[in-house]
């Protein structure tokens, strides 16, 4: 079960948004998340205030775009635990999944208001209202192998583990 | 027994058995491929989860050189020193700063082969599809996994069917077709899907014709595209079951242009004519190869730019092909900046970024926000829209 706060985000943002291409050399993990969602318009308060255990709450087509895995090891990088879209480019979703970033899609997720504390379930889909302990919306559950990848730590971890 | 589509062919063949939408299944790579970005992530990832241990198979992995090139400053020489001394200790080829861009260099090099399993630290890898190839971009992750053991967890996509048909008389090409099919689909219209185009337009197509439809198939979302040809090996059977079906007329289509900052706000050239441009940028993996220089030269001979061009072909090859022919001729005397072959400016970090408020028509395939300068507004259009534009100085119909 993963819990934190919501912050919103629109459609299409694209990883050149999310990490943009003039830190493409960096190879470091931390210096990387700190230019994390750099180029999205309106993530400034996002960027300050962000904490270890928030959840993202995107809409359709999130990390559309050059195939960077920068973007999602920056976003991992500031601690975010978890981001749920309408949908996801599939380099993203590849790219979260190998680095052990876990995300889940849901249809209408961007009806959900920010700052809302939520608690999720990634192998059922459940997101629960921490507030009113409710199910507000049901995701599509993590099929098993992105499961799997994700609880050994990663694809590496995993590959090796079962070498 | 439904039929099958082309992804479903392929799929069957290199697994030995059938596959259904949303399986997942492990594929062995027939080529991992890696570029000067991401390559020496890539390396750093291998040495520290696989020390010394040996590549999957030496001869089918691959580094090319194609962004930074030669290396724009300290740091990046540093990532291709990185690339250089992974090569030595491994053995695994190397396509250096001269040869430009990846994909081209490795279909141009006969690495690419109908029913492969490619992928590549490009979001534009799957236009191998052109060549019939089950490649796509990935990040430094499933590249690191793939080097050492040679196979990628993959989940089985649905397939979209884009029946294309009606004669395009010039200027009006490939490029013009794609981008009218994008305005209809929009930037997530093949979201994690297999495209397959069909119908007689595209089935008289040309590889460099093929190659502009599949690496715009990324613009859609779509995992990969295929272009049905008289030559095609894999081919749909009729009965096939496809998620969805799109046909579309292009005898009467004249020029589009995809407007900032979305390759989906497509119009025609016509609609925005006129509009006050300060740059073209002529080349890319989608329009950097000779038939797309040979139609910008066309309209460049005799001519000179009112705007700063930049043309930069695909590869060596290309620039050599394009010398031979007496194209370097025309651009230099049109006033081209003519760059050495490579990814160009499909990104920052490259000669030729925008200044705040500057616009650019670009033949290549993506005009997101501040991708090529903060500020900066790109039009993205074929190689004859870009190369009246650059005579003009604005938005202009190529004749």
């Amino acid at each position: 079960m993963l819990k934190g706060r919501i912050w919103k985000f629109g459609d299409d943002i694209d990883t050149d948004q999310i990490y943009p291409g003039k830190y493409l050399p960096l190879t470091d993990k931390q210096e990387m998340a700190r230019h994390a969602m750099e180029g999205v318009p309106g993530a400034e308060k996002f960027i300050k205030e962000v904490k270890p255990g928030d959840i993202m709450v995107v809409g359709k087509n999130f990390g559309c775009g050059s195939s960077r895995e920068h973007a999602g090891v920056a976003i991992k990088g500031l601690g975010v635990s978890l981001v749920i879209a309408e949908s996801f480019a599939g380099i993203y979703y590849r790219n979260s999944i190998n680095i052990g970033l876990p995300l889940l899609e849901c249809k209408n997720i961007s009806s959900i208001k920010e700052g809302t504390i939520i608690s999720v379930y990634p192998e059922t889909g459940k997101i629960i209202d921490s507030d009113t302990g409710k199910e507000i919306y049901r995701a599509n559950p993590l099929a098993n192998l992105e499961l799997e990848i994700i609880n050994a730590g990663g694809l590496l971890k995993f590959l090796i583990k079962n070498e | 027994m439904a039929g099958k589509t082309v992804i479903e062919k392929i799929l069957s063949k290199k697994l030995g058995k059938d596959t259904h939408i949303g399986d997942r299944v492990w594929l062995p790579t027939d080529l991992v491929a890696m570029r000067d970005f991401g390559g020496p992530n890539v390396i750093l990832e291998y040495k520290e989860n696989f020390k010394d241990s040996p590549l999957f198979d030496k001869d089918k992995v691959a580094i090319t050189f194609d962004l930074h090139i030669p290396p724009r400053d300290e740091k990046v020489a540093n990532n291709h020193k990185i690339c250089r001394d992974f090569v030595k200790k491994t053995g695994c080829k190397l396509f250096d700063v001269n040869e430009g861009i990846g994909q081209h260099i490795l279909f141009e090099h006969n690495l690419v082969h109908p029913g492969d399993v490619i992928i590549g630290t490009d979001s534009h890898m799957n236009l191998l599809g052109a060549f019939e190839a089950l490649a796509m971009g990935v990040g430094t992750t499933d590249i690191t996994g793939a080097m050492r053991y040679g196979k990628l967890w993959y989940r089985i996509p649905p397939t979209i069917r884009i029946e294309i048909n009606g004669k395009i008389k010039k200027p009006v090409c490939a490029k013009d077709v794609i981008l009218y099919v994008l305005k209809n689909l929009k930037t997530d219209g093949a979201i994690n899907k297999s495209v397959e185009f069909t119908g007689n337009t595209v089935k008289s197509m040309n590889t460099a014709e093929r190659i502009t439809l599949t690496s715009m198939v990324t613009e859609m979302s779509g995992e990969i595209g295929f272009v049905e040809s008289k030559d095609s090996i894999f081919t749909a059977d009729k009965d096939a079951i496809y998620e969805s079906k799109y046909e579309f007329d292009v005898s009467k289509l004249e020029p589009q242009i995809a407007c900032p900052h979305s390759p989906d706000l497509v119009k025609s050239v016509k609609e925005v004519a006129g509009t006050p441009i300060d740059q073209v940028f002529i080349g890319s993996c989608t329009n950097g190869k000779y038939e797309d220089l040979k139609a910008a030269a066309d309209i460049l001979k005799g001519k000179t730019a009112k705007i700063k061009l930049i043309i930069v072909p695909a590869t060596m090859n290309v620039a050599k092909e394009a010398l031979k022919k007496g194209l370097y001729e025309i651009f230099l005397s049109a006033g081209a900046v003519v760059v050495n072959p490579g990814c160009a400016l499909c990104t920052t970090g490259h000669p030729g970024i925008l200044a705040n408020g500057e616009t650019m028509v670009s033949t290549s395939n993506r005009n997101f926000i501040g991708k090529l300068g903060k500020g900066g507004e790109v039009y993205l259009a074929s190689p004859a829209t870009a190369a009246a534009t650059a005579v003009t100085g604005k938005i202009a119909v190529p004749e």
